[in-house]
């Protein structure tokens, strides 16, 4: 008898705190929420162009964490591709070719204004995104890695061949009529970024994304339990490219420049490293992804560029992604997210465990 | 009109012959290995830049040059294989693609740091012209015209066609070939045959970047020069040429490898009619449409056995 008392009292203790709910709750159920997070983040980088008008931070810092975003949009649709999807793609760096070639052919030559551009840019990439899906269902695994990496020289060499060097003036940009500066084009980047995050997330934890995650663990099971695999893989790509291509549309709008036979946007590098990104960061978590692209390109240009040691050697950085990606391959496959989540589960576990036993003490005092 | 078609077709045999040795390293690699070596242009460019360090530092001709940079090559290849897919056993088959891409970073890192300054280093070609009345062109006379060819590409043709003979030959009748072959066929069958998988994976990976680096000099010394990503090219060609051979046989990637040149070097030839004048501009977008058509109408490559995968 006394055996169920001491029961029913240890649960008491256990689960009291599921029933109660204090404003210090309330609020970190709110945080929980990804559009949350994803506004604050916005806020935070958005205060930036503000804080270099009081001279607080220089605008070269923000400059790079602007460059940064533009990685981190291709990045997140790539995310989508490889880790929900499971198609590995070298494709990204001719897909922002046609972004930034747009940027250049209709707001430069014929003078159209940003949101022409914008929606012509994802009507093309729309259009490339539902060919290169199709080839994707015909050819499958590393095929479609090398096929994609030879798509992306078909598209860097059109380019070459078209114009080898492009330019875009600033004063002939306008967004609803009105001509932008460098901070506008810094908080367009900011709110095309948090919108995207927004999105995938959502898309993600929607219908589709649990489609697309059955198709990458396995197609034939996927294809069984009733989902069209041409759909699926199809709109994968979309996203992907449609989300490349608006990078580099909007690096054409930051950096105004590019000769492409010598630029590294349009060169294999780009691919490799937003897939070592979507890698380091871990291919399944926005967060991580995006972090990962901090890594990659944030670091150099934000942090390090003050440490004398990585000005004098900048070869040393893209050593050390190269060595993080196969390390991180090696040992840790979910990534940084795996690492902080598994840290974070592992003391929470701690947590519980700490505090039951404390309780269980108390009681046998009383 | 045919001699020149001749001239021009004869043009492509040096990227005939770098593109074949590396199309061989990349599928030797992924029977053994079962992955794509994205590595294998960066890895050929490090050791190209070992003998590019001998010649211009210690003055070693070129033919001697080349043994340090393929020795290390091979120290390169059984590193990774050693040390890294030995490890990673667990790892999947796009995880090992990734690890590659890794050692790309790593490696183009990594040359800077070693080499110092890297871009644009002066290069030897085999047949060094520097010496008085010594002609570097061969030109035989066909129909009417004048072919004409560098000394070094036909040495690099005898150096490429020595190799690949040996290799065939090797794979073929030896002991050691049979393993390759059946390691390709099935490494868990070849493992529990009593076939050491281990020592044939390390000796492929050794030769793969052996040979890589061979091919990164050749190409360079008919360059010129040589700086990180001068290999980029070469690699997407290669890697192309496996895919339109099929990787399914060992001779499918050099049939690939000597299509892509001679493809591209006709649709350069073009350029001598009136109508398409301007095609040079459009030269290597053409070729690779064409590529990506022929592929994808058979995405098991020219000579490739479609694999029934069971559930």
């Amino acid at each position: 008898m006394t055996d169920l008392n001491v029961k029913k009292e240890y649960l008491n203790l256990v689960y009291t705190d599921c029933g109660k709910v204090s404003a210090g709750e309330k609020i970190k159920k709110l945080l929980a929420v990804p559009g949350t997070q994803y506004l604050i983040f916005g806020v935070i980088l958005g205060v930036f162009p503000l804080l270099a008008q009081l001279g607080a931070l220089t605008s070269s810092f923000v400059f790079a964490v602007g460059n940064t975003m533009i990685y981190a949009i291709m990045a997140i649709g790539f995310c989508l591709l490889m880790g929900y999807s499971g198609l590995a793609s070298l494709g990204t760096a001719g897909f922002v070719g046609i972004g930034a070639y747009i940027a250049y052919y209709f707001m430069q030559v014929y003078g159209a204004p940003f949101g022409i551009a914008f929606i012509v840019t994802v009507m093309i990439s729309l259009f490339s995104g539902v060919l290169v899906g199709f080839i994707s269902l015909r050819i499958e695994g590393i095929y479609l890695a090398i096929l994609t990496l030879g798509l992306s020289e078909i598209l860097r060499n059109t380019f070459i061949s078209l114009k080898s060097s492009i330019k875009l003036d600033m004063s002939k940009v306008r967004l609803f009529g009105v001509k932008i500066g460098e901070e506008q084009v810094y908080l367009l980047i900011l709110a095309l970024f948090v919108l995207l995050l927004f999105i995938t997330s959502n898309l993600i934890r929607s219908p589709i994304g649990r489609a697309l995650l059955s198709v990458k663990n396995s197609t034939s099971a996927a294809q069984a339990m009733g989902i069209n695999l041409m759909k699926y893989r199809v709109l994968a790509f979309v996203i992907s490219t449609v989300y490349a291509a608006i990078a580099g549309l909007m690096y054409m709008m930051l950096l105004r420049n590019m000769t492409t036979s010598t630029s590294t946007l349009l060169s294999m590098a780009t691919s490799l490293n937003i897939l070592g990104a979507v890698v380091i960061g871990g291919a399944k978590s926005l967060w991580g992804t995006t972090f990962g692209v901090f890594i990659i390109y944030g670091l150099q240009s934000t942090l390090l560029s003050k440490i004398p040691f990585f000005v004098e050697n900048p070869a040393f950085i893209t050593m050390i992604t190269g060595l993080l990606i196969i390390l991180i391959v090696m040992f840790f496959p979910g990534g940084i997210a795996q690492m902080m989540g598994n840290l974070m589960q592992k003391r929470k576990t701690a947590k519980f465990v700490a505090n039951t036993q404390r309780r269980m003490d108390g009681y046998g005092q009383n | 009109m045919f001699a020149a078609f001749l001239s021009t077709v004869c043009g492509s045999l040096l990227s005939i012959c770098v593109t074949a040795l590396s199309a061989f390293s990349v599928t030797i690699i992924f029977r053994t290995s079962t992955t794509a070596n994205f590595a294998q242009g960066s890895i050929a460019a490090f050791g190209c830049y070992v003998v590019a360090e001998c010649l211009n530092r210690w003055g070693v001709p070129v033919y001697l040059g080349v043994l340090p940079g393929m020795i290390v090559g091979v120290v390169i290849g059984l590193f990774i294989d050693l040390m890294v897919f030995r490890k990673g056993r667990h790892v999947g088959e796009l995880g090992k693609q990734i690890i590659t891409m890794g050692f790309v970073s790593l490696f183009y890192g990594g040359i800077p740091l070693v080499f110092g300054n890297p871009e644009f280093i002066p290069f030897e070609s085999f047949y060094n012209t520097t010496k008085a009345g010594v002609e570097s062109n061969v030109v035989l006379r066909v129909f009417g015209g004048e072919i004409v060819l560098t000394k070094h590409a036909l040495i690099c043709a005898a150096i490429t066609a020595v190799v690949l003979a040996a290799l065939f030959l090797l794979l073929k009748y030896s002991k050691w070939g049979l393993g390759v072959r059946c390691t390709a066929s099935s490494e868990f069958t070849a493992e529990l045959m009593g076939i050491n998988t281990h020592v044939i994976t390390a000796i492929s990976w050794a030769l793969a970047c052996a040979l890589g680096v061979l091919a990164a000099v050749m190409y360079a010394g008919g360059g010129a020069m040589i700086s990180t990503s001068f290999m980029g090219t070469i690699q997407v060609n290669a890697f192309l040429a496996c895919i339109l051979g099929g990787f399914a046989t060992f001779y499918g990637p050099i049939v690939g490898a000597v299509l892509i040149p001679v493809l591209s070097n006709c649709v350069g030839f073009l350029a001598n009619f009136p109508a398409f004048y301007d095609i040079s501009r459009w030269q290597m977008v053409i070729v690779y449409v064409l590529l990506l058509a022929i592929i994808l109408l058979k995405p098991q490559g020219l000579f490739g056995k479609k694999v029934v995968k069971k559930v």
